[in-house]
């Protein structure tokens, strides 16, 4: 999958905004927004704060944990546990990306928590990086991935996908007379 | 110009009517899950035709609707968004359906033709058509090219040996929607036991899709 299309699916998520004009409530395919009133905070998804907000329509209040003292608890907790700690949002790293890079403006501390959730992120990688080498060498079935994000499993997709598959097709021309060997992965 | 618009909200709320009750909203998840399953399975799985028809009207609907509106109007532009949002799903979903219809066609169509009576179709009968033509046109192109020039003995190809099968072995990522139990995980290698996992629901799995195939398509499982 495609990064973009992680982040398409991230411009889902809803943001509260303070739009600076009024309009009556949309009737959208996929739900009801608004009413839209000068000053008064509404809940739109992220692709259409990110329009209004590039129209100069609105401000964009940034999501709860957007928030470096926040952000500073979650880099030490996930730095201390072992496991993957739960994040504050399915699409952390995509959120923080778009708002930052569209809506800097609109955020405190922009530069701290770009490189707070950085960190974050790096560490988890980290992880994911050191639990897909041990799945392979202990030659493991079956995983589980609590709390892990969608853009994280789509960094280490392909290739944790292709090598598995890679392996098998090896290991399965090893048995003779096994005709599991031309499989082709998709 | 406004109330334009507001019917196209509540109009649509009573197009569906005739399939089982779902809000458009719900129709729009449908859609995405079955895009999301469609990408990350190893095979093609079986079509949502009835799915596609109704966001399909749902999109002609609000389309109609906004041929009527003068330009500039801001709601018409945040219509405009969401229709080409839910037109890159529905085109990206189709796509990738007919990536693998490409790539599998001999095996498709030889499912399709297993099939029994009652059980639903893999194929939408556009698909069917197209892959039909696909399988028929690489013949005829491989004839023309190298075949025919071969001797008498080698002028065949069982296509359903030269098209390698989809891989139903490989390694999916999947969310749990309805908790299952008793998943049986086969071992890797002959030193190892199989053993059963239980997959609660909302966890997160990485396990091969021949194991979970049928909870896929039972939509106890979202690919991921």
């Amino acid at each position: 999958m495609d990064p973009s299309e992680v982040e398409f699916l991230a411009e889902k998520e809803t943001v509260k905004i303070i739009p600076n004009f009024s309009l009556d409530k949309i009737y959208l395919i996929g739900g009801d927004l608004g009413p839209f009133n000068p000053g008064l905070p509404v809940d739109v998804p992220l692709w259409l704060a990110l329009n209004l907000k590039q129209r100069q329509k609105c401000r964009i209040i940034p999501p709860e944990w957007m928030d470096v003292e926040k952000l500073e608890e979650m880099r030490e907790l996930e730095r201390k546990e072992e496991a993957f700690t739960p994040v504050p949002s399915p699409f952390y790293m995509e959120l923080t990306k778009l708002l930052l890079n569209h809506a800097s403006d609109n955020i405190p501390k922009a530069d701290e928590i770009r490189t707070l959730v950085k960190d974050v992120w790096d560490t988890r990688i980290a992880k994911l990086r050191l639990s897909a080498d041990s799945f392979i060498s202990q030659q493991e079935a079956h995983a589980k991935l609590d709390n892990l994000t969608l853009m994280e499993i789509n960094t280490i997709r392909e290739f944790l996908l292709d090598s598995l598959n890679c392996m098998y097709k090896l290991r399965s021309n090893l048995q003779p007379g096994s005709s599991k060997g031309q499989y082709v992965d998709f | 110009m406004s109330d334009v618009l507001s019917d196209a909200g509540s109009d649509s709320n009573h197009d569906d009517s005739q399939e089982d009750v779902m809000t458009p909203a719900e129709l729009i998840a449908k859609l995405e899950e079955a895009w999301l399953n469609e990408k990350f399975s190893p095979e093609l799985l079986e079509n949502k035709s009835e799915v596609v028809e109704c966001v399909m009207e749902q999109l002609t609907h609000m389309e109609a609707n906004l041929q009527r509106v003068k330009k500039g109007d801001a709601k018409a532009s945040v219509h405009r968004m969401e229709i080409d949002r839910i037109r890159f799903v529905l085109s990206s979903y189709l796509r990738s359906r007919l990536q693998k219809i490409e790539k599998f066609f001999p095996h498709v169509l030889e499912r399709e033709k297993s099939r029994g009576e009652g059980e639903p179709s893999l194929l939408s009968p556009e698909e069917f058509a197209f892959a039909k033509e696909y399988l028929a046109n690489t013949e005829t192109y491989l004839k023309a090219v190298a075949l025919k020039r071969m001797p008498p003995n080698l002028q065949t190809v069982d296509m359903l040996k030269a098209v390698p099968e989809p891989c139903l072995d490989s390694f999916v990522f999947l969310r749990v929607k309805e908790r299952q139990e008793n998943i049986l995980v086969e071992p890797e290698t002959d030193d190892q036991r199989e053993y059963v996992v239980d997959l609660e629901e909302g966890s997160q799995h990485l396990m091969r899709y021949r194991t979970i195939a049928p909870l896929v398509s039972s939509g106890a499982v979202q690919l991921i």
